[in-house]
């Protein structure tokens, strides 16, 4: 499996950040350091787009629990879009659903911050 | 027609992998235990849910028991057993008892901005026993037992 990586681009007031490889105990703090500085450059509105990531563990649904009500507080979210059925089921076993809003594709996430 | 229980413990081969407690052992543990529980005949979803399990146990100990020093050692044992997989997570670290954690409350973990007490959740929703032995005078090392049958 690959390891980590991520890229990030800009869609308006949006930032949209790709996971790639797998997020455990060692590669989380790299998605932290991420979110952390989109959020110190004054955006709050985030998407992350799961498409290529083969596998995720509480280290890295950690990472989201850190910033999303420091994101709200400020109008903002982070929406979690185009996960695979297998990284789902873990956000789902901790009943993430319910916190947090999870699409189908990015197009849907970007279209609610529109 | 061969019994499949008797068919796969036939050809399973018990193993022991030697971990540093590092988090860069963690994908190398991943796929020791994918690989062990594929040969088990486990479902790719089982097979995922285990190794979950795994990871967690071993993220937990190797924060919480041995606090990042990766010049300390744990191992992870397998074996099937009655149609099951058995894993055991054996180590020299301060006793880390999972089940006297609580269940986490996913609102009040957001308001405390807190990253981190899902593990011993995940463990437990997706193996079917946990069992904890912490070190005594007749074993030298914890350990965390985690069991999951093939159905």
């Amino acid at each position: 499996m690959n390891k980590f990586s991520l890229e990030q681009r800009s869609n308006g007031n949006a930032e949209i950040i790709y996971l790639n490889g797998f997020l455990d105990a060692h590669t989380a703090p790299q998605l932290e350091s991420a979110i952390s500085s989109v959020i110190a450059s004054g955006k709050h509105k985030i998407v992350v787009n799961f498409r290529n990531l083969e596998y995720i563990s509480s280290a890295g649904l950690g990472v989201f629990m850190v910033f999303i009500e420091e994101v709200r507080a400020s109008n903002g979210d982070i929406k979690l879009a185009a996960m695979q059925p297998k990284v789902f089921t873990v956000f789902d076993l901790l009943g993430f659903p319910m916190l947090f809003d999870i699409v189908e594709t990015e197009e849907e996430a970007l279209e609610k911050f529109a | 027609m061969e019994n499949a229980q008797t068919s796969t413990q036939a050809v399973f081969v018990p193993a022991r992998l030697n971990a540093h407690a590092d988090t860069t052992e963690l994908e190398k543990i991943r796929t020791f235990i994918g690989d062990k529980a594929r040969a088990c005949g486990f479902s790719e979803q089982g097979v995922m849910k285990i190794t979950l399990a795994v990871d967690e146990a071993c993220s937990n100990l190797i924060r919480h028991s041995y606090h990042y020093d990766a010049s300390q050692q744990f191992f992870v044992d397998v074996d099937f057993d009655n149609n099951a997989l058995v894993i055991d997570i054996l180590d020299s670290g301060a006793a880390f008892d999972p089940m006297n954690i609580p269940p986490p409350n996913l609102k009040e973990y957001a308001e405390q901005h807190r990253r981190g007490g899902f593990g011993v959740h995940i463990i437990r929703m997706t193996m079917d026993v946990v069992e904890y032995l912490p070190a005594d005078d007749n074993h030298r090392l914890n350990r965390l037992r985690l069991i999951k049958k093939v159905i």
